[in-house]
């Protein structure tokens, strides 16, 4: 059970749909600035006020997908996530300018999904088997 | 307390001193006494141990109950009480019993405010604690902001390695260039000590800020080039901006 009062006022800030779908997910009534929005749905969301939200949590994501997992977060948004960039990547200009026109598409963590890694050797193996080459009869 | 334990102590030394000379009288008076009384006769030779037991009383009863230090009030010449407290418990008794008591109720108030105080648990996946620019996370191979990969196969990452996790294969490409065409980290061997990244001439092989790639099958921490590529692919914009920020430092 949360403070009750932060309850009513995450309410009264975020609605009543908001909170029941925090309810479900991050499991508590959170408000906040909305920061930004990713490639993939998911919502950034921020609160910097101590009196309102611990220090350390004060940084939340709202994922779009049912099926949530933390490597849904492309590394732009990890970084500003975990507290490695004070800016969020929409007004980090370190980091607009540092992204490369060759920059991957970022898929989530793919494993245990038939898109999942597989390991292969990148030269040619050493030794083959054994072919026979038959000349052809005079 | 101790003008009280002092006339213990007085009260009974004449009783000791005393007891001697009028044991024979008192002994032969209590025996015929106990003899006409009781119907149980062989229980006469305890007289003369029960008899001194008498004396040797402890006052255990006394000191235990609530009014041993019940003494009579003392007045002055005014018919002031004088020292008006003594008929309570001492000030040790009261003090220690506020002390266990208001305990109880101290600890139970700290568990009352932390159930009305937002909780201090960081919600993982949404929430996430701080990590370090330098955090050595999965590895990435980088290229240059040509799309150029930046690895020149000099295998001192490979060297280095103390877990001797990176195997490196190298070839001289058409345009005369070195380039790997194995770079392979077996990821279960990996420490996770850095020192590839320190080693490498030219950033190429980096650890990223990814701790997330745990996987279902132990081949798929079997990273070669390919995969580490795209990781340096995708994440190539933090990378970028973590090094920038730390390299004053550096």
């Amino acid at each position: 059970m949360v403070s009750l009062h932060r309850t009513i006022r995450s309410i009264q800030r975020v609605g009543f749909r908001e909170w029941w779908r925090q309810m479900q997910y991050i499991c508590d009534a959170k408000s906040g600035t909305y920061i930004g929005k990713d490639q993939f749905g998911n919502r950034y969301y921020e609160n910097r006020n101590g009196e309102e939200e611990i220090p350390g949590r004060h940084r939340w994501v709202d994922l779009a997908q049912h099926d949530y997992n933390a490597t849904q977060v492309p590394p732009e948004w990890h970084s500003w996530i975990s507290h490695i960039r004070t800016e969020p990547p929409t007004n980090d200009a370190v980091m607009q300018n540092l992204t490369p026109p060759w920059k991957a598409p970022y898929v989530e963590n793919l494993t245990g999904t038939r898109g999942a890694y597989k390991p292969y050797n990148t030269v040619r193996p050493k030794y083959n088997a054994w072919e026979p080459k038959i000349k052809a009869r005079a | 307390m101790l003008f009280s334990r002092t006339r213990l102590v007085l009260g009974l030394q004449p009783r000791f001193v005393l007891a001697p000379r009028a044991n024979s009288i008192r002994s032969a008076l209590v025996a015929h006494r106990l003899i006409s009384n009781s119907s149980c006769s062989h229980a006469q030779h305890q007289h003369d141990h029960r008899q001194t037991l008498e004396h040797l009383s402890s006052k255990i009863d006394e000191r235990h109950s609530h009014n041993a230090h019940i003494l009579p009030a003392e007045v002055d010449a005014q018919g002031n009480e004088l020292n008006p407290y003594r008929h309570g418990p001492s000030a040790l008794d009261k003090a220690v019993h506020l002390f266990f008591f208001t305990e109880i109720i101290r600890g139970m108030w700290i568990v009352l405010e932390n159930f009305f105080r937002p909780p201090y648990t960081i919600m993982y996946p949404f929430e996430k604690g701080p990590l370090s620019p330098r955090f050595r996370g999965e590895h990435a191979l980088r290229r240059y902001p040509t799309g150029e990969e930046r690895c020149i196969a000099c295998k001192l990452c490979e060297a280095i390695c103390p877990a001797q996790a990176i195997t490196i294969e190298s070839e001289a490409r058409l345009d005369g260039s070195r380039k790997t065409t194995k770079y392979d980290i077996d990821m279960t061997k990996c420490i996770y000590c850095g020192f590839c990244q320190e080693a490498c001439p030219v950033d190429a092989i980096v650890e990223t800020q990814n701790q997330e790639f745990s996987v279902e099958n132990r081949e798929e921490l079997l990273y070669n080039k390919e995969k580490l590529l795209a990781n340096g692919d995708r994440a190539e914009a933090e990378i970028a901006a973590n090094l920038h920020s730390d390299h004053v430092y550096r």
